[in-house]
């Protein structure tokens, strides 16, 4: 859990900022790039549950998706203010969230990854079958939304920053979680929950906390994604999407945050040049995950690690 | 009575069907859980290759009863294969690496069977189609087979578990898998035994609900949520909490849908799980301290 330096961060953030300046940079590439980002903000914030505390959530899709149904609601009634779309979104997915990390955190190991993809599975058949949200179809056609009256979120440009501005606050909100004295007891958890019991920590509410931080920023990741793509249908939700989460935290490397960033935005890209070329994709992404279990648990960065450790730069 | 017997009578008779071919698949999924620590989640995809691999051998050699025999086999090969490549390997290491390898595993299953057969839906025809007079109402004789079969089936492993010492060994190593290294028994061994046992359980259940059910790529996913809340609600490791908790999810979701679309049952039954987890936090027949 080194630190890295806040210039080097800055840096990063200034580079990405200026993407959409350089030149024979299209339209098609700021919405990918969008996609990528936010893939990579929603995988960073999977990764204080798995990498920090060693819980294995199915059921992000869920938060993704009932963030995204939130905005869609109201955009479709005219509601076209971001910040009250997103604030919508945090109450329905906070409030989903307490209930399912409530049951999923009651017993420990194995449950919290079945409880999360059971719930999350009903949420998806209720979206699905119910005609109120559009069904199968979702909510199609949405209007742009605006920063405030007059400053729509129209152009692949704005889209952009705005998620740009999304990873920026999630990665701010996961950096002070996980260095806080609340991201220490996490890590404890995760290295043996009975000791962390005895030492007088509230197991459950620390788990708790941690899935609630993890949903609402994963839901808040859901809420902006209609207002780049203008729809919000159930296929958001289904539980390969929280595989394809899970996926990106492990190819970045868990524990890490930034890890998961770039695993998650290499995962897009990945999935967007290769599944228009084959069909077979998803047989490639599980044969790399599988590879990437035994061999490389640490993921990408976790390989650079390695090669700083064997130079003896690190100290281990 | 008219009611009785034509309707709730035979969805009862279809709920205790699919709940016996649904507790052969939750049973492999509770014993590997409780041995390996390893929450299986191509356990599904394995059902759904026993169902495929029922496909190959009927196209061969045009023979149902040689499919049930086949099928299972092959499928406990696969199993067996893919423990000691890939399981063998990390069960040192934190359990959240076994339910994403086997997540991986999944995928890599379901989408080589679809590139191999296509992603189109399929038939196994019933190897007998007539039906039998029963209770004053016409019962399919295959539903009556598969009830049959699934309870002997059942029943064997019962005695497998309290009657042989191969089934003792397994379940101590259930207990204390170390404890049982250090009396002399390979449990490397019993483990990829076990593994593909449960395996080639899961392909008899896929091939045998085949007739009843349609075959295609996804039907593992389907069923394994279902498994899923059988494991759960039967209590964590409970051999004999998963077969309850499989008919009483099998009846529950045939008389549901008497009353209410599918998606409503998917919801009751989930509706159900809840309330007794609120109630009986461990399931039906989870002990305090097992498997925690």
């Amino acid at each position: 859990m080194s630190k890295p330096p806040t210039w080097r961060v800055a840096l990063v953030f200034a580079l990405l900022a200026a993407v959409p300046f350089v030149p024979g940079v299209s339209r098609y590439h700021l919405l990918l790039a969008f996609d990528a980002l936010l893939f990579g903000a929603i995988a960073m914030s999977l990764d204080l549950l798995i990498g920090y505390t060693g819980l294995v959530s199915f059921g992000h899709a869920a938060f993704y998706g009932l963030g995204a149904y939130a905005t869609a609601v109201l955009l479709e009634r005219g509601v076209l203010s971001v910040w009250a779309c997103l604030a919508f979104a945090l109450v329905v997915v906070g409030l989903y969230a307490l209930v399912v990390s409530y049951f999923a955190t009651a017993r420990r190991g194995i449950y919290f990854a079945l409880l999360t993809l059971i719930f999350a599975e009903v949420v998806y058949t209720f979206f699905r079958y119910t005609q109120t949200f559009g069904g199968s179809d979702g909510i199609q056609g949405l209007p742009d939304a605006s920063v405030w009256p007059g400053v729509l979120i129209d152009t692949p440009t704005r889209k952009y920053y705005l998620v740009l501005a999304y990873l920026l606050g999630a990665w701010v909100v996961c950096r002070r979680v996980v260095t806080s004295h609340f991201g220490r007891v996490l890590v404890a958890i995760r290295e043996n929950e009975d000791r962390a019991r005895f030492l007088g920590y509230n197991v459950q509410r620390y788990k708790m906390g941690a899935c609630m931080i993890s949903a609402l920023l994963t839901g808040l990741g859901g809420a902006i994604y209609p207002i780049r793509a203008a729809f919000a249908t159930p296929d958001l939700m289904v539980w390969t999407e929280s595989g394809e989460f899970i996926i990106s935290v492990m190819i970045g490397g868990l524990g890490t945050l930034v890890g998961p960033v770039i695993g998650g935005a290499f995962f897009t890209l990945l999935r967007d040049k290769v599944s228009s070329v084959v069909d077979w994709y998803f047989l490639v992404i599980g044969a790399v995950l599988v590879v990437i279990v035994l061999f490389m648990p640490r993921g990408l960065l976790g390989l650079r690690r390695l090669v700083r450790l064997r130079r003896g730069r690190l100290p281990a | 009575m008219d009611y009785l017997v034509a309707v709730l009578l035979p969805q009862l008779l279809h709920g205790l069907v699919f709940g016996a071919a649904l507790g052969l698949l939750a049973l492999g999924l509770t014993v590997i859980f409780g041995l390996l620590g390893v929450m299986n989640f191509a356990h599904g995809e394995l059902f759904m290759l026993g169902a495929y691999a029922g496909l190959g051998v009927i196209g061969a050699t045009g023979s149902f009863w040689l499919a049930l025999l086949a099928a299972p086999l092959l499928v406990g090969m696969v199993a067996a294969v893919t423990e000691i490549a890939t399981l063998r390997p990390i069960y040192h290491r934190e359990p959240l690496y076994g339910l994403i390898l086997t997540f991986g595993l999944a995928l890599v299953f379901r989408e080589g069977v679809r590139q191999l057969w296509g992603g189109d839906m399929r038939r196994i025809l019933p190897p007998f189609p007539g039906s039998t007079p029963l209770l004053g109402m016409l019962y399919p004789d295959y539903r009556l087979f598969l009830l049959a079969a699934s309870a002997v089936v059942l029943l064997a492993i019962w005695l497998f578990f309290t009657r042989t010492r191969a089934g003792i060994i397994v379940r101590a190593a259930v207990q204390d898998a170390e404890m049982l290294d250090g009396l002399g028994v390979n449990v490397r061994r019993v483990f990829t035994l076990t593994f593909a046992a449960s395996g080639a359980l899961a392909a008899l259940a896929g091939l045998l609900l085949a007739p009843v059910f349609t075959v295609y790529p996804q039907m593992g996913v389907e069923m394994i949520l279902l498994a899923f809340i059988v494991v759960i609600l039967g209590g964590m490791g409970s051999l004999g909490g998963s077969v309850a908790a499989a008919f009483i999810i099998g009846v529950a979701q045939s008389l549901f849908s008497l009353w209410m679309n599918p998606q409503r049952v998917a919801i009751a039954i989930f509706g159900i799980m809840i309330i007794v987890l609120i109630v009986r936090p461990r399931g039906l027949y989870g002990r305090e301290g097992v498997l925690e």
